[in-house]
C-alpha cells in the first residue's frame, strides 16, 4: 500500500502556500499537516493529489494564546501540544478531554487541530468540540482572510466550507464558564468513535443556564444537538432532564448504518452518551463552584 | 512527468544523513531500504498497529504514515539504537527476562514506544502502562509480560540514574 | 469406551522426576536477534536488485473476466512484467489442494475465467520497486460481468444458488453424517433433549507480518529457490513443485523466521508460487510482499464459518447420553484443506464428558468469500464453544449448577478412548477446575455478582468452562472423511539431526520447522541440553530448507514441541550410543559397562575413567585410526521422528482411530460486566488453568495461553471477516478488523497442572492453541450468565454491542 506520486513543496510562508494551491489548482493540490489522515488515504490510494503542500516550514501557524475571551489555536498546533497546555486544560477543558480521546499518542504527535478539522471525518472527535464550543474557523485564501461560523464549516462528511485555495489558519474558542464533557463509545479503546459527544453546561443554582451539546456518529457531519438543549435551558439540572433531552436530541435522526452499528444501535448509543454527557458536565459545573 | 527528488537530512541513531528521496517515499521504507535498518517493521500501512513505530525528536511516531521528507531535519531514533557498545538496553534486556516477546514483529515498535513512556514518567504503574502501549498492536502476547517488562526495565533505570546522581 | 487394551499404543514410558533443563523458564535461545531488529524476516531479506511483485484484485465477489487489457501497464515506468490469470494458467498448474475434489474447485494462484470473492487476485504485474508495481496495477484495465454472489451458507446450499462453480454442479463441496455409539438408544433413553442453534462467524490470525515470498529461478538448473515465511511439509512440497511444473527435487523452499502466523502461514504457498512464476517469467529474484489489504481479503486462511444445529440428550439428573451435531461450514470459494477442521472437531468432540453416542453431520458450502485455512485451533476450538454452550444450556434447563453438572460428567479413566475412536492418554480433570475456581476466587465474585445486581443494577457474568486441547495430529484426519480416499496417507513426521562438531559443541538442525512465534529453538535447546548435559545457550539451532532436509511438518496442531522432543531424543539417542562405543574403545572397556553421567562417558563404578563428550568428539573428528574400521569419523545423527501413536480408522468409518492422542486439558474462567446500554463488555477478572502435561518452560507456555486468550477475546468479542449481502468484504482494513489492544485484554492469572502423556517424551504435550480454544467459550459463557437474569441468550459470535444490544432489544429489555 504505497502513495501514488505527487509533487511537492514545503514552503516557508502562508503566502507561498496560498500561492502554490493556486497555481497548481489543476493538479488537484492538497495541504499536508500531519499527514496522520492524509497519509493513510493516498496509502491505500483512496486520495490522489497531484500536488502536496507541506505546511510543516511555515511560520505562524502553531501557538496558543488568549485574546480576551477567546483562546486562539494555530492550525498546525500539534494535537500532542494541546494535551500538555496547562492553558487549553484551563481555558478550553473540553477541547482538552475530547484530544485524549483522539487515536493514540504516536498519531497525536504529528497530528494537529486544523488538520482534523479540514479532513473533517464525521467520526472525528474536534469537529464537536467546535460546534459545542460555537468556534470560528479562520481561513486564509488569495485573497484575505475570513472567519467561519463552525456551525458553517462542515458540510458533508469529509466536506468542509474551505475553497480549493483556502487554508486554514487558526481556530478561536470562546470560553466557558461552567462544566464540560467528552465521552465517546468506540469498539476498541482509542479506536474511532461510533458515536461521541462534546457537552458544556453553565448552571445557575440548580438549574441549567447556558448549554451545548454536539454530537457525532448519527448524521453526515457532527452535529448541534439543538432539540437537546431546548429541553435543557433553564431545566433542572437532574437525571430525569438529562434523559429527556437526549431522547428529543435522537428523535427525527436516521444515522447510517455501517458494519459495526445499525442505525438503531447507533439512536441507542447516542441517547446513552447524551445523556452520559449532560451528567458529566453538569456535575462538573456543581463541583466547579 | 519523471519523479523529482528532495534532499533531505535525518540524524538516526546519532548518525547524519543526506539523502535524495522522491517525495511519496514513506519514511518506515527510507529508513528500512535506503538506510539499511530493517528493525523498524511494517504492519498495516495504515497508522493502526503501531507496528512501526520510532522515535522523532524523541516523541513517538508512526513511520507509515510519515514521508520521509517530512522528516528532514529530524532526529531520529529506532531499534537499532537502543544497544550501546554490545549491551542490551534495560528495556531490551527485561523483554527478554519477561517473555516479553514471542515472534518479535511488534517488538522494535514496542520498545521505542516504551522508551517514550518512561521518558514521560519513569515510575508508571502497571495500569499506566497497559494504557499507554495500547498504542502498539501484539498479536502473540496478550502484553501481559510486555508490561512486566517495561516496569522491571524502569525500576532498573530508576536505580542507575539514583547511581549516577 | 475405557479399554486400554487396543492396538497401536506405544510403550507406556517411565519419566524422569529428575529433570534439569526441561521445565525451566529459561530466557529464550532466539530473543536476541529480534530484539536488536535484526529478525531476519522475510521483508528484511531483499537484496538490490530484486523485482517487486503486485496484484490487481477483484472488487467484484462474483463475476466473469471478460478482457483485461495490460498494454499501458507494461509500458509504465519500471515495470518488467505483467502477467494474468489466464497466462500464469499457462505457466503453474493448479496450487496443491487437499480438498474433496480439487478437479471440480481447482484454485489457482490468480483467477483465470471468473473471480469467486472481493480480492482474488486476476493480474501481477512484476517492476523494480513496490511502489512502481502499485503504480502499473491501476493502468490495468479489467472489465468483469458481475454475476450474484451466494454469501449465506444456508442460502448457499439451497437449491436455485448461484454456483460459486459450476463444475462442481453444487455448492455443497462435502456432505456426511458419521455415527459413533448407539446414538438413537442414548436420545430414546434421555429424559430431555436440549436443542439450540448457534453461529460462529469467521475470524483469522491476522499476524501483524504477513506473507512473503523471495523467489530466484536458476534456469541452468531449472530450480527453483524460494525464501517465504510460510510453513511447508515437507514431504507434501511435491505438490507445489507441480504447480511450478518442476520436479519435486528442483523445488528448495527454505524458512525464515515469522513475525506471528496462528495457523495462516501453514502451507500459505500462493505468495511463494505468484513469486516463483514471475522470477522464471523475468528471470530476476522476484519478491512478493503482501501488504495489509492483500492479506485481510485474500490470506487463503480464514477460519471457521460455522452454524450449528445441536440436539445434547441429557438425563435429569444431569448425565450427559449423547449428541446430535449438524455443522454448515462456510468454506469460501475453495477447499485447500478439505475438512480437516472437523476431524480436529472430532478429536474431541464430546470433550471432557463421558457422552456415550455422536452423531455428526457435516456440509461444507462454497460461497463468494476468501477460503478457509489454519486459524489456532483449526476447528476445535468451534466445537468447544458450542459443547459448553449446550452444557450451560442444559444446567439452565434442568436447573442444575453449570460447575456440578461438568464434574458428574468428567472422564476419569485414562487412557480413555471416545466414541469417535480418538483417545485422551491422560488427564485429571477435577485438579485442573479446582484449581481454576480457587484461582478465580469463585465464591467470592459468586458473592459479589448477586451483590453487585440487587445493590446497584449491574450485569456480571462468570463463565466455567472445561474444555480439551489436542495436540499433535495425524495424517488420517486428512483422509478419514471419505470411503476410498484418493492417498490415504500416514506420515506426518518431524526430523532433527544433531551434529556434535571437534570442539563439542553441539548444533541442532531443523527441518522446515517455522519459527513464527513458538520457540523451536528453545524447545530444542532445552531438549539437547537436557540430553547432554550442556547450557541451551551453547546450543546452535539453524533450519534447513526442503531439499536437502529431511521430512518434516512443522508447527501445527500443536505438535511442535512434542515431535521436537522425539526427534531430539531419537537424534541423541544415535549419538550417545556411537559416543560410548567410542569411549569405551579408548578406555578399552566394553560398551554396557559405560554409563553417561555428566556429559560425558565413564567406567559404572570407577567414574574418575571418563571421556567427555569434547573427548569423545574431536578423537572421532580428526584421529580416524584410534578406532576400529568400521567406525565412521564424525559424531552425529538424525531422527526422523514419526507420529508415535496414530491408527488406522475402521472401513465403516464408525471408529476413525487414534488420530490425536496427546490430549491437554483446560478451564478457563472469566468474570465480565457487561454494559446493558451500550453491549460492551468488559473484564473484571481472568483465571486460566491448563494441563498440558510436562512442561518444558512454563513462561513460555504461559505466555501463549495469554496471547490465545487474547485472540480467543478478540474472536469473542471484537474480530470478524464481515461480508454484507452483496458479498463486499466491509472488514477489509484494521480500522474495522478489530484486533484486540492491551486495553481489552485483561490480567491472565494462569495456573499450570500437569499430567504427564504416559507416551511422549519427558511427558510434554502440545499447548501452543490452548488459549484460544477456551476463551469464546468462556467469554460467551459469562456473557451469558451475565444476562441470564433478563432472559437474554447470546448464541453468535462474535458478540458485538450490535449483537448484544439486538438480543437485549429483542427480550424488551434495551437499556
Amino acid at each position: 500500500m504505497k502513495p501514488p506520486p505527487f509533487s511537492y513543496a514545503a514552503p516557508t510562508t502562508l503566502d507561498e502556500a496560498i500561492g502554490l494551491l493556486t497555481e497548481h489548482s489543476d493538479a488537484e493540490p492538497r495541504v499536508l499537516a500531519g499527514g496522520q489522515s492524509l497519509i493513510p488515504l493516498m496509502n491505500f490510494r483512496l486520495a490522489k493529489p497531484g500536488y502536496l503542500i507541506d505546511l510543516r516550514n511555515v511560520t505562524g501557524l502553531t501557538g496558543i494564546r488568549h485574546e480576551g475571551h477567546v483562546l486562539i489555536i494555530g492550525a498546525m498546533t500539534r494535537m500532542s501540544e494541546l494535551e500538555r497546555s496547562d492553558e487549553v486544560a484551563m481555558a478550553a477543558p473540553l477541547l482538552a478531554e475530547a484530544v485524549g480521546f483522539i487515536a493514540h499518542t504516536p498519531v497525536r504527535n504529528r497530528g494537529t487541530i486544523g488538520g482534523s478539522l479540514a479532513h473533517a471525518d464525521p467520526a472525528a472527535e474536534l469537529p464537536a468540540v467546535t460546534l459545542a464550543s460555537d468556534a470560528e474557523l479562520v481561513a486564509a485564501g488569495p485573497t484575505g482572510s475570513r472567519q467561519i461560523r463552525a456551525a458553517e464549516f462542515f458540510t458533508g462528511p469529509f466536506g468542509t466550507a474551505l475553497a480549493p485555495d483556502e487554508i486554514l489558519t487558526e481556530i478561536r474558542l470562546p470560553l466557558w464558564h461552567g462544566g464540560h464533557a467528552f465521552v465517546e463509545f468506540s469498539r476498541i479503546h482509542a479506536n474511532f468513535a461510533v458515536v461521541g459527544v462534546a457537552a458544556l453546561a453553565e448552571l445557575n443554582g440548580d438549574r441549567i443556564g447556558r448549554v451545548a451539546l454536539a454530537v457525532t456518529g448519527v448524521a453526515p457531519t457532527a452535529i448541534r444537538a439543538t432539540a437537546a438543549e431546548h429541553v435543557l435551558a433553564g431545566a433542572s439540572a437532574d437525571a430525569t432532564t438529562a434523559a429527556e433531552a437526549a431522547q428529543a436530541a435522537v428523535e427525527g435522526l436516521s444515522p447510517a448504518a455501517d458494519l459495526h452499528a445499525s442505525a438503531e444501535t447507533r439512536l441507542a448509543l447516542a441517547r446513552t452518551y447524551l445523556r452520559r454527557g449532560i451528567e458529566l458536565a453538569t456535575s462538573r459545573a456543581r463541583n466547579e463552584r | 512527468m519523471a519523479p523529482t527528488t528532495c534532499t533531505i537530512t535525518v540524524t538516526v541513531n546519532g548518525q547524519p544523513h543526506v539523502a535524495e528521496v522522491e517525495p511519496r517515499r514513506l519514511l518506515v521504507d527510507f529508513l528500512r531500504e535506503d538506510l539499511g535498518l530493517p528493525g523498524t517493521h511494517i504492519g498495516c500501512e495504515q497508522g493502526v498497529c503501531g507496528t512501526c513505530t520510532i522515535l522523532l525528536n524523541g516523541a513517538s511516531i508512526r513511520s507509515c504514515i510519515t514521508l520521509a521528507v517530512q522528516a528532514d531535519g529530524a532526529e531520529i531514533s529506532t531499534v537499532e539504537g537502543l544497544a550501546r557498545d554490545g549491551e542490551l538496553h534495560p528495556l531490551q534486556d527485561e523483554f527478554a527476562a519477561k517473555q516479553g516477546l514471542q515472534c518479535g514483529y511488534c517488538t522494535p515498535g514496542m520498545l521505542m514506544r516504551a522508551c517514550e513512556i518512561l521518558a514521560e514518567n519513569p515510575d508508571p504503574t502497571p495500569a499506566e502502562v497497559r494504557s499507554a502501549i495500547a498504542s502498539n498492536l501484539c498479536r502473540c502476547t496478550g502484553y501481559q509480560f510486555i508490561i512486566e517488562a517495561v516496569i522491571s526495565a524502569a525500576a532498573r533505570m530508576r536505580a542507575t540514574k539514583e547511581v549516577a546522581s | 469406551m475405557t479399554t486400554a487394551s487396543r492396538p497401536g499404543a506405544p510403550p507406556v514410558r517411565d519419566h524422569s522426576a529428575k529433570r534439569r533443563w526441561v521445565g525451566q523458564s529459561i530466557r529464550r535461545v532466539e530473543d536476541p536477534k529480534f530484539l536488536l531488529g535484526r529478525g531476519g524476516y522475510i521483508a528484511d531479506r531483499i537484496t538490490p536488485g530484486t523485482l517487486h511483485a503486485a496484484v490487481l484484485r477483484s472488487p467484484h465477489p462474483h463475476a466473469r473476466i471478460l478482457r483485461i487489457e495490460v498494454a499501458q501497464a507494461l509500458a509504465a515506468p519500471g515495470v518488467r512484467a505483467v502477467i494474468t490469470g489466464l497466462q500464469a494458467a499457462e505457466l503453474c498448474d493448479p496450487m496443491p489442494d487437499f480438498g474433496p475434489d480439487p478437479a471440480r474447485h481447482t484454485w489457482r494462484c490468480l483467477a483465470v475465467d471468473k473471480v469467486r470473492y472481493v480480492g482474488e487476485g486476476v493480474a501481477v504485474v512484476v517492476a523494480d520497486s513496490r511502489y512502481l508495481a502499485e503504480d502499473a496495477l491501476e493502468l490495468i484495465e479489467v472489465e468483469y460481468e458481475a454475476l450474484p454472489a451466494v454469501v449465506d451458507p444456508e442460502r448457499a446450499l439451497a437449491d436455485g444458488a448461484p454456483l460459486v462453480h459450476e463444475a462442481l454442479g453444487s455448492n455443497c463441496a462435502y456432505e456426511r453424517t458419521f455415527d459413533f455409539g448407539e446414538v438413537e438408544r442414548d436420545f430414546a433413553e434421555a429424559d430431555v433433549i436440549i436443542t439450540d442453534r448457534l453461529r460462529w462467524h469467521r475470524s483469522g490470525g491476522q499476524p501483524l507480518e504477513t506473507v512473503g515470498a523471495i523467489a530466484e529461478y536458476d534456469p541452468g538448473t531449472g530450480s527453483f529457490t524460494i525464501d517465504t515465511n510460510t510453513l511447508s511439509f515437507t514431504s507434501y512440497l511435491f505438490m507445489a513443485a507441480n504447480t511450478l511444473k518442476v520436479p519435486a527435487n528442483k523445488l528448495d523452499i527454505r524458512p525464515v523466521p515469522a513475525g506471528g502466523s496462528f495457523g495462516s502461514k501453514l502451507f500459505a504457498n500462493k505468495p511463494a508460487v505468484i513469486a516463483a512464476m514471475c522470477s522464471r517469467a523475468t528471470g530476476r529474484k522476484v519478491a512478493y510482499l503482501e501488504d495489509r489489504v492483500d492479506n485481510i481479503s485474500n490470506c487463503d486462511h480464514h477460519g471457521s464459518d460455522r452454524v450449528y444445529n445441536v440436539e445434547l440428550a441429557m438425563m435429569r439428573d444431569g448425565t450427559m447420553r449423547g449428541i446430535k451435531i449438524d455443522v454448515v461450514d462456510d468454506y469460501g470459494a475453495y477447499m485447500q484443506f478439505g475438512v480437516g477442521h472437523h476431524g480436529n472437531a472430532l478429536a474431541q468432540v464430546v470433550g471432557p464428558y463421558t457422552i456415550g453416542s455422536v452423531r455428526y453431520r457435516v456440509r461444507a458450502a462454497l460461497t463468494n468469500k476468501n477460503q478457509q485455512g489454519a486459524y489456532r485451533g483449526f476447528g476445535s476450538e468451534v466445537n468447544n464453544w458450542m459443547l459448553e454452550q449446550m452444557v450451560d444450556k442444559a444446567a439452565r434447563e434442568l436447573g442444575l449448577d453449570p460447575v456440578a453438572t461438568r464434574r458428574k460428567n468428567f472422564i476419569r479413566d485414562f487412557p480413555h478412548f471416545i466414541p469417535t475412536g480418538n483417545v485422551y492418554d491422560s488427564g485429571d480433570y477435577d485438579r485442573v477446575l479446582d484449581k481454576a475456581l480457587e484461582l478465580a476466587d469463585y465464591s467470592r465474585w459468586r458473592a459479589e455478582q448477586k451483590r453487585l445486581r440487587e445493590e446497584e443494577g449491574r450485569y456480571i457474568g462468570i463463565g466455567v468452562i472445561c474444555a480439551q486441547e489436542r495436540s499433535v495430529f495425524s495424517a488420517t484426519e486428512f483422509w478419514f472423511w471419505f470411503d476410498e480416499p484418493g492417498a490415504p496417507v500416514t506420515s506426518t513426521p518431524e526430523s532433527v539431526t544433531l551434529k556434535v562438531d571437534a570442539t563439542g559443541g553441539i548444533t541442532a538442525i531443523l527441518y522446515s520447522c517455522a519459527f513464527w512465534g513458538n520457540s523451536p529453538e528453545t524447545m530444542v535447546a532445552q531438549f539437547v541440553a537436557e540430553e547432554f548435559d550442556c547450557s541451551p545457550y551453547d546450543v546452535s539451532v539453524v533450519y534447513h530448507g526442503s531439499r536437502d532436509g529431511l521430512p518434516a511438518t512443522g508447527p501445527g496442531g500443536s505438535r511442535t514441541t512434542v515431535m521436537l522432543a522425539g526427534a531430539v531424543e531419537g537424534a541423541a539417542g544415535k549419538i550417545k550410543e556411537k559416543a560410548r562405543r567410542a569411549a569405551a574403545h579408548l578406555l578399552e572397556i566394553a560398551p554396557e559397562d559405560m554409563e553417561w553421567a555428566d556429559g560425558g562417558f565413564r567406567v559404572r563404578g570407577d567414574p574418575e575413567r571418563r571421556k567427555s563428550l569434547a573427548e569423545i568428539a574431536i578423537m572421532l573428528h580428526l584421529f580416524k585410526h584410534s578406532f576400529p574400521d568400521d567406525m565412521e569419523s564424525g559424531l552425529e545423527g538424525s531422527k526422523v521422528f514419526d507420529h508415535p501413536y496414530t491408527t488406522m480408522p475402521s472401513a465403516d468409518r464408525k471408529d476413525l482411530g487414534v488420530f490425536y492422542p496427546f490430549m491437554g486439558h483446560a478451564c478457563h474462567v472469566p468474570v465480565v460486566e457487561v454494559d446493558i446500554e451500550t453491549g460492551a463488555v468488559t473484564f473484571l477478572h481472568y483465571a486460566a488453568v491448563h494441563d498440558c502435561g510436562t512442561l518444558v518452560n512454563p513462561r513460555s507456555l504461559a505466555g501463549h495461553i495469554v496471547g490465545g486468550t487474547a485472540q480467543g477475546i478478540g474472536t469473542a468479542l471484537y474480530e470478524e471477516y464481515v461480508y454484507d449481502e452483496d458479498g463486499q468484504l466491509l472488514s477489509s482494513s484494521y480500522l474495522d478488523y478489530l484486533i484486540p489492544s492491551a486495553m481489552e485484554v485483561p490480567e491472565v492469572g494462569i495456573g499450570h497442572v500437569e499430567t504427564p502423556s504416559p507416551y511422549t517424551p519427558h511427558g510434554v504435550k502440545g499447548g501452543g492453541e490452548g488459549g484460544r480454544m477456551m476463551a469464546p467459550a468462556a467469554i460467551n459463557a459469562a456473557v451469558n450468565d451475565a444476562l441470564a437474569p433478563l432472559g437474554v441468550r447470546l448464541t453468535e459470535l462474535p458478540m458485538t454491542p450490535e449483537r448484544i444490544l439486538s438480543a437485549l432489544r429483542a427480550a424488551g429489555r434495551a437499556g
